[in-house]
């Protein structure tokens, strides 16, 4: 871990890598915005394209670049992996992963240009499968490893799971494979990739940030050291008894429901103990992201009991709320740290602050622009006409994310052109 | 896990009074927020101290490793140090957004650098250090003054 000290220029990825990640995210959130002009409140319903979409758009596009952003950044600082060549390996990631996801939307929208599936399984699987096997075989090949980073191996792992099964399924839209799986095929897949992969990584990564950012007692040994093994193993108990018995999904909903709002429940009571007493954005995204954990397992288990046609759609909207807040929330700590960082560990006198990178007001004002998202979404599903005003928020909350980073990084460009800078070496 | 525990323990110490002085700066009481920074900053520098002439000095001999951890963590020392500064002078301006913003700063540098220590570095002296040699680095770190 030491020789590899992930928070020393020397070994942390350069800022572009983890910049071109969230950027591109926020501009499949505004794509995502554009497209729900045009779908409404059809995304709702979960057989139809307009679902398939907007979710592939939201868990593919925003979700997995933020993540990569994160896990680029994350890797050395937590689990002490120094990623080789990372600039490119983010390149050799990032262009087919854009034009893949492009390629797997467009297929989804024109179904008998099947090429468009084959196009994007293949763009997508090299490139995925490329960048994320060899960091997991890194993470595996640790010796000291901390509960985030066996959480993040598992994670990783989930993530493989989840791409092996998109290519099955691909393969059948293509025609390649007669499909007699794709039903258990498909509920893995989204099983895997909300649970395993989305929820898992986000927890992982809470055992260290939670007490780091915000100085809070450490998690229990029992939560940081069992629960990402123990969703990891239901997932993959499950896929496998779903061949025989495919309303074991049903069992598995509920433990995992049950066991992620335990988790969001500690969390939050986690943030109440913290010793920082000041309250920013960030623990607010925090907070939000949580709840909304909570809410979207309740109507996951509610929904087993009842016929309440609309406990789906918000179990959906509120685990969107879940991924973003946190990813926000993750978001308005890293750029404005890192840029500081980076150019304070360069040398430059006149490295701007935090605050001058990002200003708490500014993460502030995105909060309830975020917030006001997701409440319009829920006021869509009983008066439409609020999918519009979801949609134009949607833009303009991802439009603010993208203009965060352009700032960020013409602010960290013009201080490495014009700043003033102390000559490291004459302290040696 | 003697030299952990104790580590660990001066670290929470000098979490508190960080804490403490963020609050001060954020309702705007300059004087108490001068007063928790200095007690902050003298513990903060006689807990470097402690391990950079008694910890790792002992972990160093012991092991053979002297570019190895601690040479990380003396780096990132002086990164805190140099932080330490600017805070006191935006303190001395009394200016708050710069004061809060390097707090910010400072806590996450400080505790992803406790984060290392703590899970790795301290396990590593309990485990390698000999019990009696231990003892006496133990010792002699309490025994330090600033």
């Amino acid at each position: 871990m030491f020789s590899q000290n992930g928070l020393s220029l020397d070994q942390a990825p350069p800022l572009s890598v983890i910049f071109r990640f969230f950027f591109l995210g926020s501009l499949f959130g505004i794509l995502a915005g554009v497209l729900l002009f045009f779908y409404q409140t059809e995304i709702f319903d979960a057989s139809s394209t307009a679902a398939l979409t907007f979710t592939h758009l939201l868990t593919l596009g925003v979700m997995l670049s933020f993540m990569f952003a994160a896990l680029f950044q994350m890797l050395p600082v937590i689990a002490g992996i120094t990623l080789t060549s990372p600039v490119r390996r983010a390149n050799l990631l990032i262009y087919p992963f854009a034009l893949g996801s492009i390629t797997l939307l467009l297929g989804f929208n024109f179904p008998t240009l099947s090429w468009l599936y084959t196009l994007s399984a293949f763009l997508l699987g090299v490139s995925l499968l490329g960048t994320i096997i060899p960091m997991l075989s890194d993470l595996l090949k640790l010796q000291n490893h901390s509960f985030s980073s066996k959480g993040m191996a598992a994670a990783l792992l989930s993530l493989v799971f989840v791409v092996l099964l998109a290519l099955y399924l691909l393969a059948s839209l293509s025609g390649y494979v007669d499909g007699s799986y794709y039903v258990p095929v498909k509920a893995a897949h989204y099983s895997f990739g909300l649970f395993g992969w989305i929820a898992l990584l986000i927890i992982s990564i809470s055992f260290q940030v939670i007490e780091m950012f915000y100085v809070t007692p450490p998690y229990p040994k029992i939560v940081s050291m069992y629960l990402p093994v123990g969703i990891l193993f239901l997932l993959l108990g499950s896929t496998i008894t779903a061949f025989f018995i495919p309303d074991i999904w049903i069992l598995s909903e509920i433990l995992l429901a049950l066991l992620l709002s335990a988790y969001a429940l500690l969390t939050l009571k986690r943030l109440t103990q913290r010793k920082r007493p000041l309250t920013d954005a960030t623990v607010w995204f925090w907070r939000m992201g949580l709840s909304s954990l909570i809410l979207s397992m309740l109507s996951i288990l509610i929904l087993n009991f009842t016929e309440l046609s609309l406990l789906k759609p918000l179990s959906y909207i509120f685990f969107t709320s879940f991924a973003l807040s946190i990813v926000f929330a993750m978001f308005y700590k890293i750029v404005p740290f890192l840029t500081w960082f980076h150019l304070n560990s360069q040398g430059y006198f006149s490295a701007p602050l935090m605050h001058e990178i990002i200003h708490p007001k500014t993460a502030k004002k995105h909060l309830y622009i975020h917030l006001a998202t997701i409440i319009t979404f829920i006021a869509s599903l009983f008066f439409s006409p609020f999918i519009f005003l979801a949609a134009a928020l949607t833009i303009l909350s991802f439009g603010w994310i993208s203009y965060q980073i352009i700032h960020a990084h013409f602010l960290y460009k013009k201080t490495q052109k014009s700043g003033e800078k102390f000559d490291m070496g004459s302290m040696n | 896990m003697i030299i952990t525990n104790y580590m660990k323990n001066e670290h929470r110490e000098c979490d508190t009074l960080f804490a403490k002085t963020e609050e001060a700066i954020a309702e705007g009481a300059w004087e108490v927020a001068d007063q928790h920074f200095l007690a902050f900053t003298n513990e903060t520098l006689l807990h470097f101290k402690k391990e950079e002439e008694g910890l790792f000095p002992a972990f160093e001999a012991q092991t053979g490793m002297s570019q190895g951890p601690t040479q990380v963590m003396r780096y990132e020392h002086e990164q805190v140090r140099n932080l330490i500064s600017k805070m006191a002078e935006a303190l001395g301006k009394k200016d708050k957004d710069a004061s809060l913003s390097l707090a910010e700063s400072m806590m996450i540098l400080i505790q992803q650098h406790n984060m290392k220590e703590e899970q790795m570095l301290y396990a590593m002296c309990d485990r390698t250090l000999p019990p009696e040699l231990k003892e006496s680095t133990l010792e002699a770190m309490k025994s330090m003054l600033l």
